[in-house]
């Protein structure tokens, strides 16, 4: 007993000796919130430096000492965590950082670690829009990007938006950003004849995009010189990951209708109104009725809502298939995607298959090569444009007196306007189908460490092919049917050569540069003929029209020749400072002004790295950064320096015209842009933001000068305008809550003041439209007459004079000021949530401050001046002395309140809830079973809520017919869609 | 390094390439202005040119020969259309910035800036009867054009006073370049104009063949001249003009009245804009068919008529009730519409002979004389066409009467308002609202040199 006794004492002493010594093994896996494993996360044991990093199926074996009772584990991109070092297979839920000061961002012809960046850059992630049902990829920026003021226009599928970077910087040029897909710059206009632009980038797959970099200020963009003007958006495509090959599948589909009908008058209160107008006036309302529609509906029983004719439920449904991978050396990714939409607007469809393959190979240490392929089709069956009486919103003009279907029960066509549900009978289409590449290859030589040397050859090749057929009942297509072909192939090729430097063991200053040269080449070439007369509608093809009553056939070109140059410089890790240089010639500028240059500088101070900061327990991260410098705007149009004669035929006999007189000076437009901001961080970057504030200088505006018409010229393009814009962005990310229960928010808000600055004449109003310039005065600022409601004694409309005081009759009105169509702000306010399985993400985004003028308003809220069906609160009519009221005594014919003025302008501000997704990932434990790596079910909504005092149907709308400068206007111009999907996605 | 320096030189060259001709693209539909008018043909093609802007709506395509009748909109016809700037026209209630005032002035100046471009260019054309009829041409334009734009943007023309209203401008020189596109001109008097008009159509007619096609020869210079010496009250060189082209026997009535309306270039046409399925004045926002039809699959019905009009009118057997009045059947249907304007693609005559009977028959029995034939001969022979008797001793009233019967819808109703010093509705031959404003962008554009007429 006693040996045994000392044996065991021995051997605990010894084992107590050992203790101190004793190692434990610990085995793990890292996996994202989606369950997918990550490699390459750093496994430390806690303040040390001993570690391991996750294997690429995240699993990771560390041998720690006994003690050791913490681990810390780290990646770039997610939160830091400290775990338990207990147990000896841990399973690490990485959380996604909300903003990660090292994490990288795409610059022009780079990138770089945000903590670096001296510039504004804007960053939406793929994480932030992945499986919504997106129109199109930009739509992702609203509410998002801070700086970008995106305004959909309308509910139509495929329809471009209109999206402004910092304000307004240009009157006749593009005011759209510059767009560069994987270093490609792509064409971000419309190709199509209609006279509403559609959009060419909705051909894009957004689940392909990894990232969207919007450059904001001169320093970030500047390096586009003379197209960044409007600022850059840098796509970034999904590239394939080392490690596992992995599959993902994703499928979503849901519904969608209206976010809002307006209410006409019903039968009646259609007969009440129009009596009493008729009667006004001496007439017999049937009488007129009949006289006017050549119907006796006037006496029917019909109580048809045509309004709601021009809706229909619609659905989405999108598949998608992706599967990344690679070794060492290569890298891959292939996905593949259909979407099918049908919109919510009767007729509107748009389908879209995308393919994309993105490789790369390193061939050795020198050499990498790689390419980005990617091919996408897209067939958009269009609503016609909103001023046109084939657009089915203006089916609510229509009488509720008339029936929907005739004796026959074919669509009713006698009716007072055109009853458009005809186009959409039997054989009649209008549809664009489009094909799009935008592919590149590339090379990179390293020729030295700290050298290297890209290559990039890139194409954006687009073909859109539009047809339509309108049959023999239809408007346009009587009396024996009509049919159009249209083709247009626009290619731009680009090749640009870099050169990078870039000294890797920077102790005390860290250098990097960059040179290169750009060529661009743009040809666009069309084909049209348009044919009439057929057999019957069912022939459908020009082959078989009789008369082939127009053809025609059009090309254009442009060329850029670029040359290029950046150095950062980094002193201490503190000081920042950086320099751009771009110098651009283009076909497109004036002989006499062949090149412009376009410079920038900024410079950083990272506060939080000095001394007296460095160990600040609350603020974390400070940075005060300003830039200033040049950028252009070059979208001018091809020839606009030229005097010009064109062809003009008489009959059958080619005649020659004058068509544009020019000046050879002409040149593109500069803006020079300062900006100065602070980027922090408190409680180790658990909240941290951004402000800025910028003052961007637009000079030398393309403007329209106007000339005396009496010499043969309404006007000539000059460089010769000014307008300033000036604003300021504020974004505030914190993770509130960090426990079982994640809660991140975001919260941005940004303003633009415009002001015109300089002109030769004031732009005033359009015949219906409300917008001008001038100076001193915001872009596209309301003036017109001031309505100042009705006389209570004889129900009058009354107008406001130059003194104040008021007039029955127009023509005395004094034009003055009736609203501003710029935003006092916007902004978005997301959230994400997630508890165990289940993530929620909530995504709101407002306007504020904007006025709305509804054109249609002289139509559909006019008190019965003609037969249009009118809004309801039009009941409310001035009926005898006394009443107080703001809708005149209605008089058929006779234009009481009927003339252009702030009658029908509104506040257009608004806030929405942009889109709501709830999912649930499944357990893992359950799912290995299966071989699943993960899988997530969720259910997604886009325009969820809308709060607004607007009485039309979208506060974000934008009658893109009524031309640039008129912002604001709504035209018969259909709602956003309300979609909610159901998808799941699973990760093999 | 040695790599360094390949790559920089690939990049030298890449650079060279480039520099002036990379960077040089002509425009495929279009030619650059300095090498446009070189030779006979180039200068034949932009008098051709002149004609196409002629053919626009703006112009005789659809303005010139509609707006004159919806100004004298009362007791005659009624716009319905939804075109805010014509409801304007016929209700007299048009604004500075009315779109038909503001189209119509810069097209008829337009082209009067290209027929200016080809008298300036007539020396590159080296064949002489080609060049001698190219500047006939030319001038009958500009000269057309001035009196279009003076009896619609000037107060109207009184033989009895000197005419020193504001007219319009009096453009003669060509602008090609931005300093000649920038002058300002003001606007002459409306004697001035009518001397320049005079002038240039007189000229005309010595310079023009006799017969050229379907474009303007002498006798279409001819009887504009007798339209604007009617306009002026010089009846006497009004009759002569008209008796000139009567003379020419180059026209005559068709024998039933819908005929020069239905086909193209017939001989009652004096004058007509050529029109085709492909190059029309519009179909669907734009054109006479386009305002005026109401059959199925053509015209927005528009311009109905007043039914009290016709009935007042026309006898019941007037081949013209039938002919150039129905009840529409597309668009508004059941109302009355004029048929003289029932397809897209169908010729416009602008002038035709038998105005210039009616002018003659005006003319002589104003002034008792009998050039050319009576005018009770030159009336029934207008009448007889269509069924309807023959007026003893006819009276000027009897005659302007079968003027408005003859002529309706034609583009005429306003003006002979004017000139015989009458009344539309309420409103009185020389009411300032029955002129049209000068664009508010002229007087904008030229600083106020170019000033607005009263009550605008």
């Amino acid at each position: 007993m006693g040996k045994s006794k000392l044996s065991l004492l021995i051997v605990l002493l010894l084992s107590g000796s050992f203790l101190l010594a004793q190692n434990k093994n610990i085995t793990g896996k890292v996996i994202d919130a989606g369950g997918s494993p990550l490699a390459g996360v750093s496994v430390k044991v806690k303040g040390t430096s001993t570690g391991t990093t996750s294997n690429t199926d995240g699993s990771f074996s560390i041998t720690v000492a006994d003690n050791v009772k913490k681990l810390a584990v780290s990646s770039v991109g997610y939160e830091d965590q400290e775990v338990d070092a207990s147990g000896s297979s841990l399973l690490i839920t990485m959380a996604q950082s909300t903003k990660d000061l090292n994490e990288v961002v795409v610059v022009g012809y780079g990138t770089k670690i945000k903590k670096d960046v001296s510039a504004s850059i804007a960053k939406v992630t793929s994480k932030e829009f992945q499986n919504l049902p997106l129109p199109s990829f930009e739509q992702a920026l609203q509410g998002r990007a801070s700086g970008v003021y995106i305004n959909t226009g309308s509910g139509k599928l495929g329809q471009g938006l209109s999206i402004r970077v910092r304000g307004i910087s240009s009157v006749s040029a593009n005011q759209q950003p510059f767009v560069v897909i994987d270093g490609v710059p792509v064409v971000s206009q419309s190709l199509g004849s209609a006279t509403e632009p559609d959009n060419p980038l909705a051909t894009l797959n957004p689940d392909d995009i990894e990232s969207i970099e919007v450059l904001k200020d001169a320093s970030s963009s500047a390096i586009y010189g003379a197209r960044a003007s409007n600022g850059v958006l840098l796509v970034t495509t999904k590239s394939g990951k080392q490690g596992k090959t992995k599959l993902n599948v994703g499928y979503f589909s849901g519904w969608s209708e209206p976010t809002k009908k307006q209410e006409f008058l019903n039968a009646t209160q259609y007969k009440q109104l129009f009596t009493a107008a008729a009667e006004n006036m001496g007439y017999v309302a049937a009488d007129e009725f009949a006289g006017e529609t050549g119907t006796n509906d006037w006496n029917s029983t019909n109580n048809t809502n045509w309004a709601d004719e021009a809706f229909q439920k619609g659905y989405i449904k999108q598949y998608n298939i992706s599967v990344n991978g690679g070794d060492a050396r290569t890298k891959f990714l292939f996905s593949g995607s259909f979407n099918d939409q049908k919109g919510i607007i009767i007729g509107n469809r748009l389908t879209r298959a995308t393919g994309r393959v993105n490789l790369d190979h390193v061939i050795n240490k020198s050499f990498k090569v790689g390419a980005n392929i990617s091919l996408a089709q897209s067939n958009n069956y269009r609503v016609p444009s909103d001023n046109s009486f084939s657009n089915p919103i203006q089916l609510n003009a229509l009488p509720p007196l008339h029936p929907l279907l005739d004796a026959n029960g074919k669509n009713n066509n006698a009716t007072l306007y055109y009853n458009n549900l005809i186009e959409l009978e039997d054989n009649n289409r209008n549809l664009s189908k489009t094909y799009r590449s935008i592919s590149s290859i590339f090379a990179e030589w390293n020729i030295l460490s700290n050298l290297k040397f890209r290559s990039q050859a890139g194409i954006d090749w687009n073909n859109l092919q539009e047809n339509q057929f309108l049959g023999r009942r239809s408007l346009d297509g009587a009396p024996e049917g009509y049919s159009y072909d249209n083709q247009v192939t626009s290619s731009v090729f680009t090749n640009t050569n870099t050169l990078q430097w870039n000294n890797k063991n920077a102790g005390t200053h860290a250098i990097d540069a960059l040179a290169g040269i750009e060529y661009q080449r743009g040809i666009a070439n069309g084909a049209s003929v348009e044919g009439r007369a057929f057999p019957s509608d069912r022939f459908t093809r020009i082959a078989n029209a009789a008369i082939i009553s127009n053809g025609s056939s059009t090309e254009t070109q442009f060329r850029f020749l670029s040359y290029f140059a950046r150095a950062n410089y980094k002193l201490k890790n503190k000081y920042l400072f950086g320099a751009s240089v771009r110098a651009d010639g283009s076909s497109r500028f004036g002989s006499d002004n062949r090149y412009g240059l376009f410079p920038a500088a900024s410079a950083a101070w990272i506060l939080s790295e000095e001394n007296f900061l460095s160990n600040n327990k609350v603020l974390s991260f400070l940075k005060i950064r300003t830039s200033y410098g040049r950028t252009g705007n070059a979208e001018i149009g091809n020839f606009s320096s030229l005097s010009l004669y064109t062809s003009s035929a008489y009959a059958n006999i080619a005649g020659l015209i004058t068509s544009q007189i020019g000046v050879p000076a002409l040149t593109w437009e500069n803006t020079d842009q300062f900006d100065v901001g602070i980027d922090f961080g408190f409680w180790n970057n658990r909240i941290s933001g951004e402000v800025d504030y910028f003052r961007k200088n637009t000079k030398d505006m393309l403007l329209n000068v106007p000339l005396p018409a009496t010499n043969g010229f309404t006007n000539i393009t000059k460089n010769i305008g000014d307008m300033m814009n000036t604003g300021w962005e504020f974004t505030l990310n914190a993770n509130l809550i960090r426990s079982a229960l994640n809660w991140t928010t975001s919260f941005n808000i940004s303003t633009y003041r415009n002001e015109v600055t300089r002109l030769v004449s004031p732009v005033p109003p359009g015949q219906r439209t409300l917008g001008r310039l001038a100076v001193g005065a915001p872009f596209g600022q309301f003036y017109g007459r001031k309505y100042m409601g009705v006389d209570p004694a004889n129900g009058d409309a009354l107008y406001m004079r130059a003194d104040g005081s008021t007039t029955n009759d127009y023509s005395l009105a004094a034009d003055t000021v009736l609203g501003n169509p710029n935003p006092d702000f916007y902004g978005g306010w997301n959230n994400k949530f997630s508890y165990k399985g289940f993530d929620l993400d909530i995504q709101c985004q407002f306007v504020s401050g904007n006025d709305l003028y509804n054109i249609a308003g002289f139509f559909q809220s006019v008190n019965g001046d003609y037969f249009d069906n009118q809004t309801v609160d039009q009941m409310n009519y001035w009926t005898k002395p006394g009443d107080i009221t703001d809708i005149p005594q209605p008089r058929l014919y006779d234009g009481n309140g009927a003339n252009k003025s702030s009658r029908w302008v509104q506040d257009g501000s608004y806030f929405r809830v942009k889109s709501v997704n709830f999912g649930y990932n499944f357990p893992r434990k359950l799912l290995q079973k299966a071989k699943i790596d993960n899988a997530r079910v969720y259910i997604a909504a886009q325009n969820l809520f809308t709060f607004t005092k607007y009485k039309g149907y979208d506060p974000e709308v934008n009658a893109t017919y009524t031309g640039n400068l008129n912002l604001g206007h709504d035209f018969y111009t259909p709602p956003q869609a309300r979609t909610i999907t159901l998808g799941i996605n699973l990760g093999f | 390094m040695k790599n360094i320096f390949k790559i920089l030189s690939i990049a030298a060259i890449l650079g060279m390439v480039s520099c002036k001709k990379v960077l040089e693209v002509q425009p495929q539909q279009s030619i650059d202005a300095a090498t446009a008018l070189e030779n006979d043909q180039d200068v034949k093609s932009a008098v051709v040119g002149c004609y196409s802007l002629l053919g626009g709506g703006a112009l005789y395509g659809t303005n010139l020969l509609m707006l004159p009748d919806l100004q004298g909109s009362e007791s005659y016809c009624s716009w319905r259309g939804t075109f805010q700037g014509f409801r304007q026209v016929a209700g007299k209630t048009m604004t500075r910035d009315n779109t038909e005032a503001a189209r119509t002035w810069i097209a008829a100046y337009r082209a009067i800036n290209n027929a200016n471009i080809v008298l300036a260019n007539l020396s590159k054309v080296s064949d002489v009867d080609l060049r001698t009829q190219l500047e006939g041409e030319a001038l009958f334009i500009r000269g057309i054009l001035h009196f279009e734009l003076v009896r619609m943007y000037g107060l109207p023309y009184d033989p009895l006073t000197a005419n020193t209203q504001p007219g319009v401008v009096i453009k003669t020189t060509p602008s090609t370049n931005e300093t000649t596109a920038s002058e300002r001109i003001a606007r002459s008097t409306v004697a001035e104009v009518y001397t320049r008009v005079v002038s240039d159509l007189t000229t005309a007619v010595t310079k023009l063949p006799n017969d050229n096609g379907t474009r303007a020869d002498k006798f279409t210079a001819y009887a504009f001249l007798s339209r604007v010496y009617l306009q002026m009250g010089n009846y006497a060189d009004a009759r002569d003009a008209a008796n000139e082209v009567i003379n020419s026997l180059k026209y005559e009535l068709a024998p039933i009245p819908l005929i020069p309306f239905t086909n193209k270039n017939t001989k009652e046409s004096i004058w007509e804009i050529q029109q085709n399925e492909q190059n029309n004045a519009g179909q669907s926002n734009d054109g006479m068919a386009t305002f005026f039809a109401s059959t199925v699959g053509i015209g927005r019905a528009d311009v109905r008529m007043n039914t009290g009009f016709i009935s007042t009118f026309y006898d019941a057997a007037d081949f013209r009730r039938r002919d150039w009045y129905y009840i529409g059947t597309g668009a508004r249907p059941g109302n009355t519409y004029c048929n003289k304007w029932n397809a897209f693609e169908q010729n416009l005559p602008v002038i035709r002979i038998a105005e210039m009977f009616l002018t003659r028959a005006e003319c002589n029995r104003r002034l008792n004389t009998t050039v050319g034939n009576t005018p009770q001969t030159d009336l029934t022979f207008v009448r007889n066409r269509s069924n309807v008797s023959a007026i003893i001793a006819p009276t000027v009233s009897d005659i302007l009467n079968e003027r408005t019967r003859e002529l309706a819808f034609e583009g005429l109703r306003i003006h002979d308002i004017k000139r015989t010093k009458g009344a539309t509705g309420s409103f009185a031959w020389n009411d300032n609202r029955l002129v049209f404003p000068i664009p508010q962008r002229e007087v904008d554009a030229s600083g106020g040199i170019i000033t607005q007429n009263p009550g605008y």
